[in-house]
């Protein structure tokens, strides 16, 4: 059977990028921005293998020790559906989070990078690095 | 000869200079609690995404600038900004504020304060506690208000600029 080397080469550049199925649906600049994310990752971590929304999961829905709130999620505001809108800590709703129950997440890297920096820092107590950032915006994404 | 005469004209000068007086200037903040509605939208878009947008007249210039200056925690939160968004919130913000205004809303809510004290939350201020001092604390607690930083919870034209009593409705849960 004869395969032609350009389905070949396409099945191949697929393969070596994961992280390109995860990022579906992303216009131009928000792919530019995780593979930004990407390159940065592979400097900082020798073992870095593409961007996991199972680990970007985890760091959703991990819940840190808080002053005002005792412990503090992602999902505190946003909620642990992703397609629901949630709630600010002083109670102004927030639209869904998920790009499937609204067109307008995940499109604009300002907003993109200015609340990953706010959360993190609310949550996590510091910047996210560039690997936690993919991953949870591949989690994001997916939903 | 003019069928209305030089007393119809008299009469008439008479009317309208009173709807000009009475009219006055700045007639809206002649009213003590009316501050007009929020005129930035960067502050609208990046404060109006988690709280309440107070009106600017609230607090005094002093105050806007130590909050502006403290973003990174913002009452425990992080409310970080790029420098352009905070340096344009920061100048709406000192332009309108309290020392601006003429608002009664604004002199009392000076008044009320020692030059020393620089209020972060309008709820500290006394002129807050006085007007609030009916509203037992649990009723800041109901679901839909939350806590005092949700004006509009019970003030329905809190957007609006306007602090009205008589436009107050508290939610009962």
């Amino acid at each position: 059977m004869q395969v032609s080397p350009v389905f070949t080469a396409a099945l191949l550049f697929v393969a070596l990028s994961p992280e390109l199925g995860l990022a579906a649906g992303l216009n131009n600049e928000m792919t530019k921005y995780v593979q930004g994310l990407e390159t940065q990752a592979k400097k900082q971590e020798s073992g870095f293998k593409g961007f996991d929304p199972e680990r970007g999961k985890k760091l959703f829905f991990d819940a840190r020790p808080n002053d005002k709130t005792g412990t503090i999620s992602c999902a505190t505001c946003h909620t642990s559906d992703l397609k629901k809108s949630g709630k600010t800590l002083v109670g102004k709703v927030i639209e869904p989070l998920a790009p499937s129950a609204n067109k307008a997440r995940l499109t604009n890297v300002k907003e993109t990078e200015k609340w990953l920096l706010r959360n993190f820092k609310q949550v996590y107590g510091r910047e996210g690095t560039a690997r936690e950032k993919g991953d949870v915006l591949m989690f994001i994404n997916a939903q | 000869m003019n069928p209305f005469g030089k007393s119809f004209f008299a009469v008439l000068s008479v009317i309208l200079s009173v709807f000009v007086l009475t009219a006055g200037p700045a007639r809206g903040e002649e009213n003590s609690e009316l501050m007009g509605k929020v005129a930035n939208k960067a502050y609208i878009k990046e404060c109006g995404a988690c709280h309440f947008a107070y009106q600017p007249q609230f607090l005094p210039k002093r105050s806007w600038e130590k909050i502006m200056n403290t973003l990174d925690s913002h009452f425990g939160d992080s409310a970080t900004l790029d420098e352009a968004t905070r340096a344009e919130i920061l100048t709406y913000l000192v332009k309108n504020s309290a020392d601006s205004s003429s608002s009664k809303l604004s002199r009392k809510m000076l008044a009320s304060l020692s030059s020393t004290e620089t209020p972060l939350r309008i709820s500290d201020t006394p002129y807050f506690k006085r007007k609030h001092r009916e509203v037992r604390p649990n009723v800041f607690k109901r679901k839909s208000i939350g806590s005092p930083a949700n004006c509009a919870g019970c003030h329905l034209t809190a957007e609006q600029g306007d602090y009205d009593e008589h436009k107050v409705k508290i939610p009962k849960n």
